[in-house]
């Protein structure tokens, strides 16, 4: 019974391991789950084994499986199926996939102090949305300041970034990396403006090395609208989602 | 007490039962939807409906204008106007194709979304009334068509189906339904419409289900040239059955190969004969397809917001001395500058169609690539560029060096040994280009080893659509692997090692015998 009990404890602890991953559609690479079944396994043999009288519970079965005459089937059995599945599984291991190498990019990389764009230096650390101030003074001003913002993005950004914001626009699928989503609190919720005006101005292409330049799809924006219209844009993005940006602390 | 639970329970009951009735939209109010159009939908459908909003005129299909009461996606008889409350609903809300491609959920390939995640129902229900109410729509007539005498697909049904749909769709939709048609079509709006490529139900606006693809026969496309095949005044009629075994045909000639998944990398399979030199050698029946994405080329200067080209399926064959690359992708048009049949059916100027392949100039060895759109300085690429032939010139292949959009060298490609050719057929282009495993200039040309995992990217150009030079459609950088032969030991090392667990087994069997 105490192997039962063995079996049974392996067992939850992979489904501990696979099933969330499977169920959140992020399954946790295979590789890792093997890694931490050693572990899980190596802890409940410990457990198991704690006492010289657990230990011999636990053995018992292979024990009398290997002297009993009368288990001879079962043995038998046991003995062509255990080797079988030793070489599947080594098969398994081995046998060569050509997964795409893994490409691990810094979604949020530090800004640089100062960027050069239409002509001009700005300093990203003082850097603020000239029109956030309308928010309060000017609240008409405002809301036909975020509408002009609106214009822009579905002008330029749409079909990208999605006319939800959602980062699913008619051509997403075609990038990799994804257009990032302005929805939700991952992306520009976690971004000062400054740092959303400087990836907006330079984008991919204005990206640091960790942050693979090369493959971002994302415009570089200061050929296409002017630095007004950037302001803008960052006015809707947040106002659409709900999003509030990060101010200095 | 139990009066109240009764009426509770009746209260609950009615959105269920009187679903998609009219009941239903009169629940919404105009009012509100007018609200939550002017938050979410002018962007595209314009301040009052007529489809001239700021995001109207990067799209085809253009938005629906709602002044015009026209809607296309119904499933009300062709001489009812009106679509149900149900069709309404279902246009905005989308999430109807299960397998849909990721962040597809409304009307396939276009702009349209599905809202489904970001409304709630009865917000729908008031952005049904309010797009009612600007052409003062009250209910249909005629409710929606039925689907219930439904004949089952067979290879019987499927072949009838075949010889219907040569006779009466081939013409728009082409001999093998990849939408080749020979007739320019415009919509009741003037715009271009592209008859669907019936190859790639994933792109279908509304289901690739038999029902709904009965539904558009039986109904037609109003506004569009895609009739009711029920007309009973039109030459083109079909009778019930007709129309359903035309639809099962439809749902045959899917093909999924070409519709890009998850995998990003193309396994080039080695050969032991000569490698090929045109699309039509049987030696690349061996060899799978891998398909990528197309997408239009909106990030540099000029950039393009209306293609027709969405995905390329690639295959890659080498041997020991040479390696060829097969391109297929779907392109309605066969684009002869100069062929008078061609300008006919063209959207302009026609030029050229033309595919490209990119490679790193160097293979990186770390992961810093090429810029994926023409490269840069530091790191360029090399691109190989095929276009078809005009009336006077045959087809042509450039190879260019990329340093950047604007930074781009022509060179000789018969120096480095690389050739190609293309054939095009009912709307499908095939084009093969080979090379030398290896070159001499080895900083100038890429050398293919195996077992690298070698970046490559596609272009394509749809010549019948104005595409040409920056207009084009393109891919990001994915994979090319040239798979080695896999030795003899993937098979060994189990088996040593089955044999290793036997043995132990034995030993142990003995130990215990001993006891
Ligand atoms: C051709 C597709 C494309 C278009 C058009 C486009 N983007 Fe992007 N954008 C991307 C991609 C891909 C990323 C993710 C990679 C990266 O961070 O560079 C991105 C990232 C961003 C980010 C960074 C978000 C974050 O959390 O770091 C911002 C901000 C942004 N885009 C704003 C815009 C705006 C505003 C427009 C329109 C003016 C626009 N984008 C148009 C593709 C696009
Ligand atoms: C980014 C642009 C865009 C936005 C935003 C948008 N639509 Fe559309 N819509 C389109 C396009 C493009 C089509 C035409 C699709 C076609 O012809 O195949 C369309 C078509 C429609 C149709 C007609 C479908 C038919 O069968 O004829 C309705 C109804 C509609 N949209 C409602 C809405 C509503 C309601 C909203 C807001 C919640 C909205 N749309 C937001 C682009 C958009
Ligand atoms: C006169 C030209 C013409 C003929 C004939 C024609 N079609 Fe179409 N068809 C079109 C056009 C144009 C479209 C695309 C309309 C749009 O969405 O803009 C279309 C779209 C479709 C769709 C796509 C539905 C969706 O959900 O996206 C199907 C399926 C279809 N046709 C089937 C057929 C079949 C089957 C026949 C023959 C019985 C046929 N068509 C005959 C022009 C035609």
């Amino acid at each position: 019974m105490r192997l039962l009990q063995f079996v049974i404890w392996v067992i939850i602890s992979y489904l501990f391991f696979k099933l969330p991953g499977i169920l959140m559609g992020k399954p946790i690479p295979s590789s890792l789950i093997l890694m931490y079944m050693f572990f899980a396994v190596v802890m409940i043999l410990l457990v198991m084994t704690s006492t010289e009288k657990s230990t011999r519970e636990l053995l018992a079965p292979i024990k009398s499986m290997l002297e009993d005459p009368s288990k001879k089937l079962i043995r038998n059995v046991v003995f062509v199926i255990v080797p079988i599945v030793a070489g599947v599984i080594t098969y398994e291991q081995i046998k060569p996939t050509y997964e795409a190498p893994v490409e691990l990019r810094s979604t949020h990389p530090a800004p640089p102090s100062t960027i050069k764009i239409y002509g001009k230096t700005y300093d990203l650390l003082a850097l603020e949305n000239p029109y956030r101030k309308y928010e309060k003074e000017d609240p008409e001003k405002f809301k036909e300041l975020v509408r002009e913002g609106g214009e822009v993005y579905f002008k330029h950004c749409f079909y990208c970034h999605g006319d939800k914001l959602d980062g699913k626009g008619h051509y997403g699928q075609g990038f990799n990396p994804l257009p990032l989503p302005f929805q939700g609190k991952d992306t520009i919720a976690q971004l000062q403006e400054s740092y959303v005006f400087w990836r907006i101005a330079t984008g991919g292409p204005g990206l640091p090395k960790e942050s693979t330049p090369w493959l971002s799809a994302m415009p570089i924006w200061e050929d296409f609208i002017t630095e007004e219209e950037i302001w803008k844009v960052i006015l809707f993005i947040y106002d659409y989602t709900g999003n509030v940006p990060r101010s200095w602390e | 007490m139990m009066g109240r639970i009764i009426s509770i329970v009746v209260v609950a009951l009615v959105p269920i039962v009187f679903a998609g009735s009219p009941l239903h939209a009169a629940k919404g109010d105009p009012e509100k939807g007018r609200e939550i159009y002017m938050k979410r939908c002018w962007w595209c459908h314009g301040e009052e409906g007529a489809a001239d909003g700021p995001a109207a005129e990067f799209m085809l299909p253009p938005p629906r204008d709602f002044t015009e009461g026209v809607y296309k996606f119904k499933s009300t008889p062709f001489d009812e106007l009106i679509p149900s409350d149900e069709d309404f609903f279902n246009m905005i809300k989308g999430g109807l194709m299960k397998e849909h491609v990721a962040g597809w959920n409304g009307m396939n390939n276009t702009s349209m979304p599905g809202w489904e995640d970001m409304l709630k129902d009865d917000e729908i229900w008031h952005l049904v009334a309010y797009i009612k109410s600007i052409v003062e729509y009250e209910q249909p007539e005629q409710g929606p068509i039925s689907v219930g005498n439904k004949v089952a697909s067979s290879e019987d049904s499927i072949e009838k189906g075949r010889k219907i749909f040569r006779e009466m769709c081939a013409e728009c939709h082409g001999e093998e339904g990849r939408g080749d048609g020979t007739k320019m079509l415009k919509d009741d709006w003037g715009y271009r419409t592209w008859p669907r490529n019936l190859t790639k139900p994933w792109t279908f606006r509304m289901t690739d289900t038999v029902e709904d693809i009965y539904t558009r026969i039986t109904v037609g496309i109003p506004g569009t040239q895609m009739p009711s095949f029920a007309d009973p005044e039109s030459k083109k009629r079909l009778n019930d059955e007709e129309r359903w075994h035309v639809a099962n045909y439809v749902v045959s000639i899917a093909a999924p190969y070409k519709k890009p998944d998850e995998n990003t990398v193309i396994k080039a399979l080695r050969i032991e004969e000569e490698v090929p030199d045109n699309p039509s050698s049987p030696v690349w029946e061996k060899a799978e397809y891998t398909s990528f994405w197309l997408v239009p080329q909106m990030i540099a200067k000029e950039r393009h917001f209306k293609p027709s080209l969405d995905s390329v399926s690639v295959k890659v064959v080498y041997n020991d001395k040479e390696i060829a690359f097969l391109l297929e992708w779907d392109d309605r048009t066969k684009s002869v500058p100069g062929d008078a049949k061609a300008e006919e059916i063209a959207a302009g100027e026609v030029f050229r169609d033309g595919v490209a392949i990119q490679l790193p100039v160097v293979v990186p060895e770390g992961s810093e690539k090429p810029y994926f759109a023409m490269g840069d300085k530091a790191k360029p690429v090399s691109v190989w560029f095929w276009q078809s032939e005009t009336t006077t010139e045959p087809q042509r292949l450039k190879l260019l060096e990329g340093k950047g959009f604007d930074k781009i060298e022509e060179r000789d490609p018969s120096a480095i040994g690389l050739t190609a050719r293309g054939v095009y057929d009912h709307g499908t282009w095939r084009v093969v280009m080979k090379r030398p495993l290896f070159t001499k200039e080895k900083d100038k040309d890429i050398q293919f080893v195996e077992g690298k995992f070698i970046p490559v990217a596609f272009a394509a150009w749809d010549g019948s659509n104005g595409e040409k030079g920056s207009k084009h459609e393109l891919t990001t950088w994915y994979w090319l692997l040239l798979k080695p032969p896999v030795g003899a030991s993937i098979y060994i090392v189990p088996i040593a090692v089955a044999v290793v667990v036997l043995v132990g087994e034995l030993l142990l069997l003995r130990r215990f015998r001993k006891d």
